[in-house]
């Protein structure tokens, strides 16, 4: 129901420094996740877009309304918190109630409003009981009820599954996703969590100590990786530090987006056709990524692919779907993820191994994350 | 790094970051909620204690005289010599029930908090000697009196009867037991911070009880009795209801009570504020002692 | 020679068990001590249920109290009952501003706050009754004695305030915040409803002292206006030991236990923590 624009919003606390210049825009209904490890600035971010926290720079804009100082009562929005909050004292409907009737709004229309609230969230009937004799998933259902409310322009949620039980938290999430839809409001979402931040977000912000790597829908975010922060933190990567040695215009891939370019780089004693949006000259340090996946495992004489290399299996773990193995290439030990009947072949131990992959994507060394030592392995 | 769309110009700025201005309505808010507090202190403690330890300096009555105050030292000095044993007599009622206190609260606090189960009937008893100190002195007089229902017993252990009543053991018994509950707080909540299963090792590992409690029980629970026993012994020389009860010439010499006399009842400000000084200084000694042993305050 | 004696090597219980032996003492202990605390009630009681001179019998003695004693009576309640109204309007927005402002000297506030506890009765007596008398012209009035019983016990209205906010999750008065309700709302609405046990601790227990309280009254009380304790301390003084002057004292003793008790049925003994009471 209203835009979000976040221009420059800087939070330090002393010498510290907790957010840094955060910029974003975040269209009507849209949901947005910001996706970070603890620490990273995103609850602060998320706090001050509510009026929690003042900012110590910046803006933020709710439509063409300026509400940085605005206290949050005066916003209109609805605040889900990491546990419920539900008032102890005040039975489910009178909570769900709460925004309404400090406003002033009579009981029949609370009442009814009440119901609907429960309705939408699977409660009915809820009303007389107390938070104390319902569950955590029902709780947070409650708190949902009664940010919805008072329809709110924009929904903000700080971490609202991390305090539940694994399968609540899948099925909750959809519910949050269902209900924002619906009501077709606008939405920041704050986790740390890749597989909530994926499952249900529009676009997805990730974070890091207080800065914005990355700003991109799944698919970007997962296969373009701009930083090697966002490489590495959203699954799992080999980071492979190399030098470019030559520019070419190689092979075509066929999932290369428009403005990537090919080249070579040469990786310890391997020379690795790469591709980067970014452009490069021969000499740059860079780093290399490559997803578990993304390594096949190839029979003797296959050369389907552009960069083919043979390492050593060290260690076979089976993990049931699929089996992890880690492979020494170059001096580096590499982890591959192979599915289907491969695993079961592989688990006996071969000694040596072909492995094919197509161009991986490429990081300037000066964005990359510190490189983990030789015998360090991907997440 | 970012891949937004950059913004535009701002529209319509909002009111200016007046952070300062946020601060300083924050800033009166708060004190605005702590004036009240603050006004009841200053004006009904803080300035009527300088204004006594200013008249403290004067001499007698003589701050009302129309010629005007005269300052003198005489009423410490006074206080130093003869009222010195009204003052000792103060301390040594104070510090006699503050280790009776210490000696038989302990044992009892270690007991409830270890081994007693029913608690709410303790809490309950324990609330009587809160009541005040006045009627804990009246009960024990009448227990005491010559004919009364203590005297046979008194008499079976060879005591007359009239040497219990007005004494010092009588004073100090009453005493202590109205500060014992506070006592037996202090020292509670210390012995509930120290973990039983380091007492059940020092048994394992050979210690006797006495061990134990001198040498595991004793360190670990200091900050917590010696805080007890400042707070009682801060209390207890302020009082004058048991020591004019209970006690014989000697004890009614209490420094608390001498205030009175010679304050209300014969208008020597100056000797009487003068006590009231010397007493508010014993006072303040203790109780600093007591906030640096109790780890104070509870706010962070 | 040697046939093994089987039961050899066995121990043998004891007849009484060291450990039940020091649990029995424990407890005797306690009880004993128990029997202290509530032994000067106990013969009060007695007392005042024998006949005075002159009079005829125990309920003789308590409609003395009711007759003679009722406006003392009265006054101590009228006193007590301004003081708690003092007390909470000073120690609910002060407690406040301690627990979720920040400003700096905090600690030494809180310190300078409490300190009325630590002064002894007799210093705060003189302090006021030469203040009331020379500067503030107060003698004549009950709020003099009102305000020293207000000085003298406030901090233990305000500790337990402080105790009941620090454990009251600021995530409520944010959900709240973020609800609409305004910071008075959010008070009345939400902080006050839930920091009512501890509230009601520092009422409890503030009454008891102001109830039962001789010492700074008798120092600083408007000729004419004698509470109840005082009545009693002037009558042993005065008249001596005498079974009225013991079932007023018992009547005031009741009273008191009757508002402790109330408190207990009502919030638990859990609220008391930090305050002088257990």
């Amino acid at each position: 129901m209203s835009t979000v624009r976040l221009a420059s919003l800087t939070k330090h606390y002393g010498a510290t420094v907790a957010v840094h210049e955060f910029d974003l825009d975040v269209a009507d209904g849209e949901f947005v996740t910001l996706l970070g490890p603890s620490g990273c600035g995103k609850t602060t971010t998320l706090r001050m877009i509510a009026g929690l926290v003042d900012p110590t720079g910046g803006r933020v804009w709710f439509d063409d309304q300026d509400v940085t100082f605005l206290p949050p009562r005066a916003r209109n929005i609805g605040f889900v918190f990491q546990t419920p909050a539900l008032f102890p004292h005040l039975s489910v409907a009178s909570n769900v109630g709460f925004g309404l009737s400090v406003k002033g709004s009579k009981k029949p229309a609370i009442a009814e409003r009440v119901e609907t609230m429960l309705a939408m969230v699977g409660l009915t009937g809820y009303g007389a009981r107390m938070p104390a004799q319902l569950s955590g998933g029902q709780q947070q259902r409650v708190a949902l009820a009664r940010v919805l409310a008072t329809d709110p322009r924009v929904l903000l949620f700080d971490e609202p599954l991390s305090a539940l039980d694994r399968n609540l938290r899948d099925s909750l999430k959809y519910a949050i996703r269902d209900l924002q839809r619906r009501t077709a409001k606008t939405a920041i979402y704050v986790t740390h969590d890749q597989s909530e931040a994926f499952a249900i977000s529009d676009r997805i912000v990730v974070m890091n100590a207080g800065r914005v790597e990355q700003i991109g829908s799944q698919t970007d975010i997962y296969l373009r990786p701009r930083t090697g922060f966002v490489a590495e933190f959203i699954g799992a990567n080999n980071a492979l530090p190399g030098t470019v040695s030559g520019l070419e215009a190689g092979i075509p891939a066929t999932d290369d987006a428009p403005g990537e370019h090919r080249f070579v780089v040469t990786i310890g004693e391997l020379a690795v056709h790469c591709r980067s949006s970014q452009p490069v000259a021969v000499g740059d340090a860079v780093v290399a990524y490559l997803r578990p996946e993304d390594l096949v495992v190839l029979d003797d004489d296959a050369a389907d692919y552009p960069n083919v290399v043979v390492g050593e299996i060290e260690r076979v773990i089976f993990e049931g779907p699929t089996a992890q193995l880690r492979v020494r290439v170059a001096g580096r030990e590499l982890r591959v993820d192979v599915g289907g009947s491969r695993r079961l072949s592989l688990s006996e131990g071969r000694g040596r191994v072909r492995l094919g992959f197509d161009a991986p994507t490429v990081i300037p060394a000066d964005m990359a994350a510190p490189p983990p030592s030789p015998d360090e392995v991907a997440a | 790094m970012t891949s937004t769309t950059r913004s535009i110009a701002p529209l319509r700025p909002g009111p200016i970051p007046a952070l300062r201005a946020g601060i300083s309505a924050g800033r009166l808010r708060t004190f605005g909620l702590l004036l009240p507090a603050i006004l009841l202190v200053l004006l009904f403690l803080y300035y009527p204690l300088v204004f006594i330890v200013q008249m403290s300096f004067t001499q007698g009555s003589s701050f009302l005289s129309p010629t005007g105050a005269i300052t003198t030292v005489a009423n410490y000095t006074l206080i130093a010599s003869r009222y010195l044993p009204n003052l000792l007599v103060t301390l040594q009622l104070a510090l006699l029930a503050t280790i009776v206190d210490l000696v038989f609260g302990f044992p009892f606090a270690y007991i409830l908090v270890r081994k007693v189960h029913y608690r709410t009937a303790v809490r309950a008893l324990m609330v009587f000697p809160m009541f005040g100190a006045l009627y804990i002195a009246f009960g024990m007089r009448f227990i005491l009196l010559p004919g009364g229902p203590a005297t046979p017993i008194l008499q079976a252990l060879g005591i007359a009867s009239t040497d219990a009543l007005f004494s010092l053991p009588s004073v100090v018994f009453a005493m202590s037991i109205f500060t014992f509950p506070f006592m037996v707080l202090n020292i509670g909540t210390a012995l509930g911070n120290v973990d039983p299963t380091l007492e059940e090792a020092a048994a394992c590992l050979g210690a006797r009880p006495w061990q134990t409690f001198r040498r595991i029980l004793v360190p670990l629970t200091r900050a917590g009795t010696v805080a007890g026993a400042l707070t009682v012994f801060g209390w207890s020389i302020g009082t004058f209801a048991e020591p004019l009860l209970l006690g014989s010439a000697n004890e009614q010499r209490a420094l608390a009570w001498t205030v009175y006399q010679r304050g209300v009842v014969q208008t020597d400000y100056g000797l009487s504020t003068a006590m009231g000084v010397v007493l508010l200084g014993v006072a303040f000694v203790v109780t600093y002692l007591s906030l640096r042993y109790s780890r104070g305050a509870l706010v962070e | 020679m040697t046939t093994a004696d089987p039961t050899a090597g066995v121990a043998r219980r004891p007849v009484v068990s060291g450990r039940r032996l020091t649990d029995a003492v424990s407890h005797a202990y306690i009880w004993t001590i128990l029997v202290l605390f509530i032994l000067p009630f106990v013969a009060l009681l007695g007392f005042s249920l024998t006949s005075r001179p002159g009079g005829s019998g125990p309920v003789a003695n308590y409609r003395y109290v009711v007759d003679t004693f009722g406006d003392n009576l009265l006054w101590s309640l009228k006193i007590s009952g301004l003081t708690l109204l003092i007390n909470v309007l000073v120690s609910l927005p002060a407690g406040y501003a301690i627990v979720r402002h920040t400003f700096p000297g905090k600690r030494t506030l809180f310190s300078a706050l409490t300190l009325p506890l630590y002064v002894p009765g007799a210093v705060i007596g003189i302090s006021l009754v030469l203040t009331y008398n020379f500067t503030y012209h107060l003698t004549t009035s009950m709020w003099g004695l009102v305000l020293a019983m207000a000085l003298g016990t406030f901090p233990l209205m305000l500790t337990p305030i402080v105790v009941a906010l620090k454990d009251l999750p600021v995530i409520f008065e944010e959900a709240a915040a973020c609800l609409g309700a305004t910071r008075w709302q959010t008070y009345r609405r939400i902080v006050l409803p839930l920091i009512g046990p501890g509230l009601s601790a520092g009422l409890l227990l503030c009454f008891i002292i102001v109830f039962n309280e001789y010492l700074v009254t008798l120092f600083v009380h408007p000729p004419g206006l004698t509470t109840a304790p005082l009545r009693v301390f002037n009558q042993i003084r005065t008249a001596g030991l005498d079974p009225a002057t013991a079932a007023l004292a018992v009547t005031m003793q009741l009273i008191s236990l009757a508002a402790v008790l109330l408190f207990f049925r009502l919030f638990g003994t859990r609220h008391l923590k930090g305050t002088y009471l257990l």
